[in-house]
């Protein structure tokens, strides 16, 4: 038996669009970050950030947590340079990190 | 890649900001939305520094319904930026935005990292795109993703066991599966 590679990219595809499952783990809220946005309390405040930017990428990133499947992807947080990047606090590290991959490969959920 | 920082990042005084490019988003995700978008995140942690109030009441004196001046927002970015010990601004996606704001963005990007030693920023982005990055940040470090035969197995695993119709998968098919279809991947 052997499967076409169109077959094949189609199931590498379907890496972003990994869909509801019941068997995912739940992700535990972290603290800081991205899901403490929007919780200026006073009116102003609130106007103050919407004026700033309507976009409110918390959402999005809400619906990629629930969708990721843990452990894929986490070889890249073991590599030396994640390491370096965000663990060295002085300048002698390259501040920009780049992972490059076709549609697909599971970017966006590393975790 | 947000949560794993976070964790690391624990209740020190470290941010961790993101923003997802989208290509249905053209219209709403420019330059200056996208780093209000970062800015947004960074003034909400500990409320809203005076000066923005006071750059918010003076628009709203004008009549204006303009947001901040692109020069403008990235000076008040390097400001907040500067008051924390850390920040980590990762961008998933830049290949979709679109790019004349893609410009904009590693521009204000590159001008916000050469003032701030305590920035990091984390880029996703289709291959086609490296070149631009680079051009931006010619040290930039690159890690090419691609799924591991273990990250395949994983997802077939679950893939498989979420499978509507249970009945038609025995296991010879499903252990084909297993075998073939990471293999075939690792070898593309």
């Amino acid at each position: 038996m052997s499967l076409g590679s169109q077959q094949v990219s189609a199931n590498i595809n379907s890496f972003n669009t990994l869909n509801t499952c019941n068997s995912f783990n739940a992700c535990n809220v972290s603290s800081g970050g991205i899901v403490n946005f929007n919780t200026e309390t006073d009116a102003e405040g609130r106007q103050i950030l919407q004026w700033l930017s309507p976009l409110g990428p918390q959402q999005r990133h809400q619906d990629v947590r629930i969708d990721r499947l843990d452990g894929v992807g986490n070889w890249v947080l073991e590599t030396i340079e994640f390491r370096e990047w965000s663990n060295k606090e002085d300048g002698s590290v390259e501040p920009v990190l780049f992972c490059s991959g076709d549609p697909g490969v599971g970017k966006t959920y590393l975790r | 890649m947000i949560d794993s920082l976070c964790d690391q990042a624990g209740g020190k005084d470290i941010a961790v900001v993101g923003l997802y490019c989208d290509f249905h988003a053209h219209r709403e995700q420019s330059t200056a939305s996208m780093l209000g978008a970062i800015l947004k995140q960074l003034v909400s942690r500990e409320g809203i520094p005076e000066h923005i109030r006071e750059a918010f009441q003076k628009t709203k004196k004008e009549f204006s319904v303009l947001g901040l001046r692109l020069p403008d927002l990235v000076e008040i970015l390097k400001k907040a930026i500067a008051s924390l010990q850390r920040v980590f601004i990762c961008i998933d996606a830049l290949d979709e935005s679109a790019a004349k704001h893609r410009r904009g963005l590693l521009q204000a990007l590159r001008d916000i990292v050469r003032a701030s030693p305590n920035v990091r920023v984390f880029l996703t982005g289709r291959p086609y795109i490296d070149d631009e990055i680079v051009r931006c940040f010619n040290g930039a470090v690159r890690i090419p993703v691609s799924p591991t035969e273990n990250d395949i197995r994983g997802y077939l695993e679950m893939r498989l066991d979420c499978d509507p119709d249970p009945m038609a998968m025995d296991n010879d098919l499903r252990a084909d599966i297993m075998r073939i279809i990471p293999e075939k991947v690792s070898e593309m």
